[in-house]
Parts: structure tokens; sequence; C-alpha cells
């Protein structure tokens, strides 16, 4: 008994077709056992029978367009089927088991919903949220308002799920299952991971009067966004994972490259440095202080830097 | 104070306006001394003139101001704010006069007296009567009430004698002006004002925005010493250079005699704050005590500023030293909340965005904690420091030094020095006493 199986484009089976006899013609023609609608396929176009060792055997049986496996540019006349590799004829694919072709051992069915990636995903949100909300309430130096604190955490919590949706709408149709969960995590992690840095630059700021932490915060959401779009295409499937990295890196440098430039156009029309000069309380403080003789050697130094400025033509200008 | 060149149409209509409505009372007025009016103008038109910038390609005018002669050569003194353009860019703008005789001509800038705000000009115009400078003026001997008569050709109307009277030297002021209480109106800058006996005694320069009939002087000796520098070297000097170089001298000189002041302290609850000596700054409180809604920390300021700007070109004005100290206490915010509007009160503010390009390079800020000498009497400082240059004058900068005490989470002194072009190491020595002089305690 011989299975023949007409796949689609995508290789997924679209007919399959039981013979009893111990071969099988396969073609365009109606005395075939197996009819293919296919321009490119001829009318008699295939044989399959088994040999005497018992291996089913393919045969072209002289058609104009060629027998091939599928991904092989190497027209074959006759060959041993594996049921692996799919057969190309003309337009389309095939593929030939005999009934002892063994299996895959059945995948186990996804156990009852875990309940420690929704409590991480709980906890991790909360805390996204209750930094959010601190951050709000710690610049609050006007009149208190309740909206002031639901507007922005409403907009981070809308925006999320319109995003994680998305990814497992993409996971849904190119993997078969949403993992939402999954997603959901790792667009939290990412999120944290952003609110957690932009906290600790601003303290390090301050405390250690080292900005370029708060500088350069831009490169480091860059890179998070790309890890997070990185794990998304990996649970939508993990093949061609280099191509999916590749993609990536192309959108992190793409990314960092333009907000760089974007940023030192915005210095040259405005003029105004990024600092952060963000004070926070006296006590958070972790660097002793400078002496006044040594401070005010530093400022001596910034004047080469603005001579130098004072030289080079206005922006804009072309150079003499 | 508002320079008195004419710039727009638009403007000119608007002041017209203003002043149609506002003449008739001063008239009826000084009825009897008319005939004195009369006699002046009447000897004025030959020597009193207009002087037009042109647009060198166009040929037709963008600003106009006055101007009067002072020898039978030709020589002519009015404002550097009325010349400036030909000054600061030469292949772009012309001068040339309209004397009130009617006689035309072109215009030579020989020399510029930039902190005064002068200008000396050479028409092509021989063996013409001129101005005399009154002896009495130059040594300071007038008396406060003496009628002054002022001339120029306002808003481009025609020629205008204006009466007067003399008020002295303005208060707070580092140059010297004369405190004038007559009407000057855009485009009599440089317009001679003269005593009864028709003798200058000072150049038209500046009225006070939202003052009445508020108006200043140039006084008189000022554009002697400038006729008498161009008598003992002849050669033209270059005004673009000489622009930059009376600039600097100047500024060091005035920061020079602000650190000769010195600083003394003023009590802001239980800080010590530095103020200035120097009697050319106007210094003033505010309070956020009665803002609505109900301030969440209450700022009690201080400010002084100096009235040292200096009309260098139509797009900048400079020269302002500002000392400003703000007492910040909570109310009912928490320590962060506080950190953050200390921030909020403690930015730097330099000329950034805009049309700053053409005159400023970027700033560069340097910001860390520090100590001064003894921690007993000196707080721990948060200390900010922006500077920027001034691209087209060599040595001059403007520095925004920012200092906030860092001995209380609750209530702080943020104290800042703004200095605009100045030298840079004058603003490290000043900026060094400044800080040393904010204390805290007894």
């Amino acid at each position: 008994m011989i299975w023949v199986e007409i796949l689609s484009r995508q290789r997924e089976v679209a007919a399959r077709v039981r013979i009893a006899a111990p071969e099988v013609r396969i073609g365009r023609g109606y005395d075939n056992d197996v009819v293919v609608d296919d321009p490119y396929v001829a009318a008699q176009h295939l044989r399959v029978f088994r040999r005497d060792d018992g291996s089913l055997v393919a045969e072209d049986s002289g058609s104009a367009n060629g027998t091939y496996i599928d991904g092989s540019k190497t027209r074959l006349s006759d060959f041993v089927v594996d049921g692996k590799q799919p057969i190309r004829i003309g337009q389309t694919y095939l593929r030939i088991r005999d009934v002892s072709h063994a299996v895959e051992r059945e995948l186990l069915a996804p156990p009852e919903r875990h309940v420690l990636p929704i409590v991480l995903a709980l906890v991790i949100g909360l805390s996204v949220l209750a930094i959010d909300a601190l951050k709000i309430w710690s610049n609050q130096t006007t009149e208190p308002r309740a909206s002031a604190y639901f507007t922005p955490l409403l907009t981070i919590a809308a925006t999320l799920l319109v995003w994680v949706g998305v990814w497992a709408l993409l996971c849904r149709i190119f993997a078969g299952r949403s993992q939402f969960l999954r997603n959901l995590l790792i667009a939290l992690i990412g999120i944290a991971a952003v609110s957690l840095y932009d906290e600790f630059a601003q303290y390090v700021a301050f405390a250690w009067t080292w900005p370029a932490g708060v500088s350069y915060g831009y490169v480091v959401v860059w890179l998070v966004a790309a890890a997070v779009c990185f794990y998304h295409l990996r649970e939508i499937g993990r093949r061609r994972l280099w191509l999916k990295g590749a993609v990536v890196t192309a959108l992190l440098v793409g990314g960092i490259a333009l907000q760089t430039l974007q940023l030192s156009e915005a210095l040259t029309d405005s003029g105004r440095q990024q600092t952060v000069h963000r004070l926070m309380p006296p006590m958070l403080r972790a660097v002793p202080l400078k002496d006044e003789g040594a401070f005010f050697g530093k400022i001596s130094n910034l004047k080469a830097d603005l001579d130098g400025e004072r030289s080079l033509p206005p922006p804009g200008e072309p150079h003499p | 104070m508002c320079s008195l060149a004419v710039g727009t149409l638009l403007r000119a209509i608007g002041l017209s306006l203003l002043i149609a409505t506002c003449a008739s009372g001063i008239v009826s007025a000084a009825q009897s001394e008319s005939s004195v009016a009369e006699r002046i103008y009447a000897a004025a038109p030959p020597r009193l003139l207009q002087i037009r910038t042109l647009v060198a390609d166009a040929g037709r005018q963008t600003s106009n101001g006055s101007g009067f002669l002072v020898s039978a050569d030709g020589l002519a003194i009015t404002n550097y704010h009325v010349v400036s353009q030909a000054a600061l860019e030469p292949d772009t703008y012309r001068l040339e006069y309209t004397a009130a005789d009617g006689s035309q001509g072109r215009v030579t800038l020989l020399r510029v007296d930039l902190p005064n705000d002068l200008a000396l000009i050479r028409v092509d115009k021989k063996d013409a009567p001129y101005f005399r400078f009154d002896q009495a003026a130059i040594e300071g001997r007038l008396a406060k009430g003496e009628r002054l008569y002022s001339m120029g050709n306002p808003l481009d109307l025609g020629f205008t004698i204006i009466e007067g009277t003399y008020n002295g030297l303005a208060d707070h002021s580092y140059t010297e002006r004369i405190h004038f209480s007559g009407a000057l109106n855009p485009g009599m800058s440089g317009g001679p004002a003269v005593t009864a006996d028709g003798n200058v005694i000072g150049i038209n320069v500046a009225t006070r925005r939202g003052g009445q009939l508020i108006s200043f002087l140039v006084p008189a000796r000022f554009a002697v010493d400038l006729l008498q520098q161009a008598g003992e070297g002849e050669k033209p000097a270059d005004p673009k250079s000489d622009v930059g170089r009376q600039l600097l001298a100047w500024r060091s000189g005035l920061f020079k005699s602000l650190g000769e002041a010195g600083f003394r302290s003023d009590t802001l609850g239980p800080y010590r704050a530095p103020a200035t000596q120097a009697l050319w700054f106007n210094c003033w409180a505010s309070t956020n005590a009665s803002a609505t809604p109900k301030p969440r920390a209450s700022v009690n300021s201080t400010e002084c500023s100096s009235d040292t700007t200096v009309f260098v070109a139509s797009d900048l004005n400079i020269g302002a030293i500002t000392v400003n100290h703000s007492l910040v206490k909570t109310v009912d915010l928490n320590q962060f909340q506080f950190a953050n509007y200390l921030t909020q009160l403690s930015q730097p503010r330099l000329s950034v965005g805009g049309p700053f390009k053409k005159w400023y390079t970027p700033q560069r800020c340097l910001e860390d904690f520090v100590s001064v000498s003894t921690p007993r009497q000196h707080p721990p400082l948060h200390v900010v420091w922006c500077a920027q240059a001034y691209r087209r004058f060599e040595g001059l900068y403007d520095v925004s030094l920012i200092a906030v005490t860092q001995d209380q989470p609750l209530e702080a002194l943020v104290s800042r020095l703004t200095m605009q072009a100045v030298g840079y190491d004058d603003a490290i020595a000043l900026g060094t006493r400044f800080l040393e002089a904010v204390q805290v305690g007894q």
C-alpha cells in the first residue's frame, strides 16, 4: 500500500490518496492512479513501484519538464523515495510514503495554564505601572490632579496591549498559536528594563554627577526595543533565526544612527547642551564634595572648547 | 530703554497716532517760550541732518536717524545705533544724509564709540555752519530744570524741534546718561539737544518704554572726546573690528569695577547671599505668596540687574548682569518633589534657539557638588556653570552660574549670577567670589 500526498506551495498536505496496488502512476491524464491538474505536468509523468528489496522507487516516464527533489536543481530519472523530501513535478509538490513510514512521537498537549507566568506578568506589569506612578508623583510640584496619573498610565497599558496583540496575531497566523502570555511577558520585561534603566541613570547622573547615562539613554532604549522585537520574532518561529537577528540588528543600527543625527542637529540648531541637571534630595549624593579650586579648574578648561567652537563657521555656513 | 532709530513703517504709524493725541497740552503750556524755539530752529537747517541707512543694492532706506555737523569741514555726530548696519555689514549697507536745508550726499563712517552709542561721520559738506558744544554742560555745571531743545527727524515726518527739561544724570546707570524730560521719538536718534543759546549739551539716544516723556541723552563730553580722538589719529579706523575691540575694553573695565565694588551679604532666611555693592544695579524683590493656586513651595526672591546693556546690532543688545537669589521652602512638597521643584528653578538661561547661531556658539555646561573652604559657614552647593562664546567678539562670553544649597532637604537657596559679554577670567574670578559669599548660619 502506498500513500501519495499532494502538497500546497507551503508544503502542507492538500490531498492524500491511498493506492492499494504495488505500482502508482501519476500524471495529468485520466489513465493515471493520481491525476494532477497542473499544465506543466506530463500526461504520464511519474511511476512509483516497489523494488525487490522492498524500497519504493520513483521513475520519470519521459516528461518534458522532468522530476526533481524539492530544493534541488538536479533532474532525476529514477530515485529511491524516502518519504521525507517532497518531490516536484511541473509546479506540483508531492510526497510519496510507504505504509511503514515512521511518524514522529506525538507532541505533548500543552499542560494546564501555568500559574507562574501569569503571576510573573502581573508582578512585572504592576511594578512598571508603579514606577511610572512614582515618577509622576515626584514630578507633581503644582496642584495634585488625579488625571495626571490616569492619562499616562492608561496610555502605557493600552499601547502595551495593542503591541502584544499585534505580535500575538502574527504568531497565530504564522505559527498557529498566539502565545499571548509569552508575548506579553517579552514586552513587559522590555518596558520594565527601560523604566528601571531610566530611573537608575537619573540617580547616577545626580549622585555621581555622571550625566552620560541619561544623555545616551536612547541607545539603551533602542537596544531593549531590538531585543524585544527579536524575541517576539522568535516566538513566531525558530527557523532562520540568523535572518531575524540580522533584520533586528539593522533596525537597531538604523535607529541609533538616525536618533544620533537628529540630536546632533538639534544641538546645532538650539545650542542647548543635553545636560541632565536634575536635582534630587541632598542625602542621595554619593560623590564627595569637590573643592572650589578644582571645580573652577575644570571650568577654565571649558574655555578652550568654546574658543574652538568660535573659530568654526556658524552652522549652515560654508567653511572658509 | 528703547533706541530711537526708525524701524518698520508699521511701528511708525502706531507711534504717530499716540503722539497726535497727546501733543496739544504741551504746546499750550510752552507758548511763552516758543520764540526761543523758533530762533533756535531757524538757525538749524544747514547743520541738522537726517542719516539714512540704505540697502546698497536696492537703493532704499531700511532705517534712519538724525545727526548734526560739528565742524566746518563736514564732521558730524550721530548715534552708533543709527549707523550700526553700515558699520557691521559695509558691503550690504551704505549711508546717506539729507540736511534740513534740503542738501543731500554721501556719508563716510569714521569712528564709533560703542559704550556711549556715538558715531563720528563725515559728510561732503564744506564751510557749512555747525553746532558748538556747551562748555557748562561739559563741565557738568548745568542746573536741573534748565530748558532744552531737542532736534531731529522723528519717524521720517520732517525735521522737528521739541522742548523739554534737563533733569541731571540718570541714577543706577553705569554709562552716563542725561535724563531729559521731553518726547523723543524713533528717528530722532543722533540729533542734538541744545540750550536756549543753541549750544549742544547732549545727543538724543533713547526713551523709556512705558514711561511718559522719559528720554535719555548722551552727554556732550563723549562726543567731544570722540572728535578729539579723530583729530589725533586722522586715519579712519575699521569700524567693524573697532566694535569688538571697544566692547572688550569696555566690558573688562565694567567687570573690574564690579569686582572692586565687591559683594556684601544679604540675609535670606538662614542663608546669607551675595549682593553687589555697585551703585548701578536696580534691585527688586518678589514672592509667590499670593499666587493662585496656592503654591506648594514658597519662593522669596531678590533680583539685582544692571542697566549695562549696549546696542551692538538690531538683534543684539548685550551686557546685562543679573544677580538673583531665591529662598525656597516647602509647604507640602516631600523631598523628591522639592528637589524637582528646585530643578525647575535652577535651569541655566542663556541665549539658545532662534537666531542664536548668528552671534553665539553652542553652550557648554559643567555641574558638580562644590564645597567652599570651611563647611561650618558654607553649605555644600550643587553648582551649574554654563557658558557660550560670542562668535564675532574674541574674548567675550555669556556665563550663567547657578548654585543650589544642599544642606537641607526641604529648604534651599537658589543663587544665580548671569553675566553677558564677560571675559572668561573675569567670569571665573567673580564666580569664585560669588560662591564664597553664599553662607549659612549666623
